[in-house]
């Protein structure tokens, strides 16, 4: 073990430069662009343009000094899309590092906010504002760096810590002095103000031989030979492009005990969200009291709004006789509509019930059958509930067709008509193309009627 | 009528409104306001399946004469607006801070349905030589409380665009609406035009069938034209001649055998797979959870159960759909109902 060193993998393999960077490519509005160039190009245009505007607007505030109110100008803004961009992707792909390295082939600093940070709409201000806002008389007299604002995790701005956070967001893009670039894991439909203004780079992960050349470059550094080379196969492929995670656990192993079987210890290293719910799932239908529930559930950070969706779906794998599924049904539905309540009005002091009746409610509704032995295959939520009239794109078209010639309401086709047209197409082969030959049906959609 | 249109339902769907049959006294009515030029809003009340919308829709086109197209319109309450449309609604309740006025830069709420379906349409003038235009709103009493936004626009647009509201419960339409309409009830078919319109059909289509056979089929058709002429076609298909056997071998065929399917599979206690029927069920017809109680209450009348049984089950139905107003995600509740009969199936 001689290579132990202090600071993690993930920052000392940082790159430095966007040219010794493996880049992941991105698309705008489903076209593909080169994130690097484009970051650039963002970053220099946005100080151009500011200078730009605030020449105009110290021209501006001269002469509203001494004209009239009346004719005392507006000073201009420079607009969000030029402003500020969204980096968009899942973990550990290197939209972090892609700022980073961005800043520092500029030269310049970056001020970062992440999810550490509360993001209220006080704090976001103090932090913020006064970088982006004014610039202070020392930056003039020492020539201090040009800033990039990173406001990383925005998808974390969440619940009540952050209140306001958003729109100080907003107000920020159009006062800012310095480019903003923001940092997302998913789409989220409280950002949509955000997204309404600016845009969006949805960045894909690193292809697998990209994934690999950078790995070997690292063990190489390290000077580590004992990982087999299928072993990384499996590291990768476990951690699905998430190259961040790759090198944690690659560090792992690497400053562990390395006579250990590798293998085992990569597959010990719990990293995988789904195999987190799927072993939950287990733990959680053989749990004996209501505290161990509990705690299981806090435990975690799967997000409830799916977990008891989870244990729907999951719910007859585990318990078998009828009374218990009754009776953890009745324990399921009342959370169910418990929770509805809550995001109807408001009423969070119930949310204790919610997640004792879940989780607890469930897992101990089974009292006669002993506790399920053996590995149970635990599955998908595979119903999703929400708008409950979604029509396929057969479906769709079969309704337009047949609304040229026949005026029906889309749900009165789905549940009257449809069944006929299938009941008839099905008795012979003749009254299928007569139908098909009328409508102008192609293959897919004749299939769709047999 | 033209031969080449291989679903009878559609071939044999009245072109104009004097060729309704079994309807004199409307149409007459009807035809009466044709000649006067004018109408207050109407609004058209019976069962489903009975023809309203046709009627509706012909007395439209007839009133409006050549510019029918441009003038008309209808729509359906109960179709839930794609995530397009409820986008262009949110957008565009939101009023542009250049506007002058107090609303300026504010978002008026409006229920999304007016916002997106409705208003456009009323706002537009009249195009052609028509003395105004016509909306149709059918389902209307699926709005509810969205039905308080149609109050104000049938009195402020009611000079450019008249409505006619259909629906199958007055009961359901609130009493400021109702006020402002001329109501029609419009009543099942009488078995003796449904005779006429079944030996008419059979005679061009050069079928057999007895007048109580046409009895029966008034009966399982629940007067509805559509769902007769269905029927009829599907029985048509092994021969020329139509009897009672027939034709209930192809009723069986139709949906509600599979509610009954799924109520007697709830009742023999197997509840993994009398769940995966209901998510058959839900994802083929697209039913809502509220819809697949009433039904599922609906085919518990029909059943022959002893009367604790009954009480006990529509209890539980209710309880579930009373849950389900609240609740968020559908299927746990539906799962919940089933495993509750799946239970009491033990004790029977």
């Amino acid at each position: 073990m001689s290579n132990v060193s202090k600071i993690p993998w993930v920052e000392k393999y940082r790159p430095k430069s966007l040219k010794e960077m493996a880049l992941p490519t991105a698309r705008v509005r489903s076209q593909k662009v080169r994130v690097d160039e484009e970051l650039k190009n963002f970053v220099e245009n946005f100080f151009i343009e500011r200078n730009q505007i605030n020449k105009e607007n110290t021209k501006i505030r001269n002469f509203n000094r001494t004209a009239i109110e009346k004719e005392q100008r507006e000073e201009i803004k420079i607009s969000p899309e030029k402003a500020a961009v969204l980096l968009e992707g899942p973990p550990g792909i290197g939209k972090t590092s892609i700022v980073y390295a961005l800043a520092n082939d500029l030269n310049m600093e970056v001020i970062e906010t992440n999810a550490s940070d509360t993001r209220t709409r006080a704090t976001l201000e103090r932090k913020l504002k006064e970088t982006t806002k004014t610039r202070g008389i020392m930056d003039f007299i020492t020539q201090s760096k040009e800033k990039i604002i990173l406001i990383d995790e925005i998808d974390g701005i969440y619940g009540v810590q952050d209140r306001g956070a958003i729109p100080t967001v907003i107000d920020l893009i159009q006062n800012t002095q310095f480019p903003i670039i923001m940092c997302s894991n998913e789409y989220k439909t409280n950002l949509q103000p955000i997204y309404n203004k600016i845009r969006r780079f949805e960045v894909r992960p690193l292809p697998k031989k990209e994934v690999t050349k950078i790995i070997h470059n690292i063990l190489k550094k390290e000077k580590i030979t004992s990982i087999k080379e299928e072993d990384l196969e499996l590291l990768i492929e476990k951690n699905n492009g998430d190259l961040r995670g790759i090198i944690n656990d690659l560090q792992g192993i690497g400053q562990g005990n390395v006579e250990e079987d590798a293998k085992k210890l990569i597959l010990s290293l719990h990293r995988d969200s789904i195999e987190e719910i799927f072993s939950l799932i287990r733990d959680l239908f053989q749990v004996s009291s209501l505290r161990e529930a509990r705690s299981l559930t806090d435990k975690s950070d799967v997000d409830y709004n799916f977990l008891y969706k989870w244990i729907n779906e999951n719910l007859p794998t585990f318990i078998k006789s009828n009374r218990e599924i009754a009776e953890a049904y009745e324990n399921l539905s009342l959370a169910d509509e418990i929770f509805g309540r809550i995001r109807i009005n408001q009423y969070w002091g119930l949310l204790p019930y919610f997640f004792d009746l879940f989780a607890g409610g469930v897992a101990l509704s089974r009292k006669e059958t002993p506790a399920p032995k053996g590995f149970r295959s635990v599955t998908f939520p595979r119903y999703t509930s929400g708008s409950y009239f979604s029509l396929s794109s057969a479906e769709k078209e079969l309704i337009e067709k047949i609304r040229k010639r026949y005026e029906i309401s889309p749900i009165e086709f789905i549940q009257n008509f449809l069944p006929f047209l299938k009941i008839l197409c099905g008795t012979s082969r003749k009254q299928l193309k007569n139908v098909s030959d009328w409508l102008d049906l192609d293959a897919k959609e004749k299939k769709f009627l047999k | 009528m033209s031969d080449n249109i291989p679903i009878w339902r559609i071939k044999y769907h009245p072109k104009s409104l004097d060729q309704i049959c079994g309807r004199e006294e409307i149409i007459e009515r009807l035809n009466q306001i044709i000649k006067l030029k004018n109408f207050p809003h109407l609004l058209f009340v019976g069962t489903e399946g009975i023809g309203k919308t046709t009627i509706s829709y012909l007395f439209s086109k007839k009133f409006l004469g050549k510019s029918f197209d441009a003038n008309l319109k209808l729509i359906y309450a109960n179709v839930p607006l794609s995530d397009e449309e409820r986008k262009q609604a949110k957008s565009e309740a939101y009023i542009s801070t250049s506007k002058i006025g107090s609303l300026a830069g504010k978002r008026i709420t409006m229920p999304a349905f007016i916002q997106v379906k409705v208003k456009p349409f009323v706002q537009l003038k009249v195009l052609g030589g028509a003395p105004f235009k016509i909306l149709i709103v059918k389902n209307f009493e699926a709005l509810d409380l969205n039905q308080q936004g149609f109050r104000r626009l049938m009195e402020i647009y009611g000079t450019n665009c008249r409505m006619i509201l259909i629906t199958t419960k007055i009961s359901n339409i609130i009493d400021p609406i109702v006020s402002r309409c001329q109501i029609f009830l419009i009543p099942r078919v009488e078995l003796k035009s449904f005779n006429n319109l079944i030996l008419d059909i059979a005679e061009n289509e050069s079928l057999k069938i007895s007048n109580e056979t046409i009895e029966i089929l008034y009966k399982i058709s629940g007067g509805r034209f559509s769902r007769a002429i269905d029927l009829l076609q599907l029985s048509s298909i092994t021969g020329n001649v139509i009897d009672k056997n027939k034709l209930y071998e192809n009723y069986q065929m139709f949906q509600n055998d599979l509610i009954k399917s799924l109520l007697m599979m709830a009742l023999k206690g197997d509840f993994p797979k009398t769940r995966e029927l209901a998510r058959k069920i839900l994802s083929n017809y697209k039913y809502s959870t509220h819809e697949l109680f009433k039904l599922l209450l609906d085919e518990l009348h029909k059943l022959p159960l002893s009367k604790y049984t009954r009480c006990k089950l529509i209890n539980y139905i209710a309880d579930s759909d009373f849950r389900a107003l609240a609740a968020r995600d559908a299927d746990i509740q539906i799962s919940a109902l089933l495993s509750k009969i799946c239970l009491f199936s033990e004790y029977l």
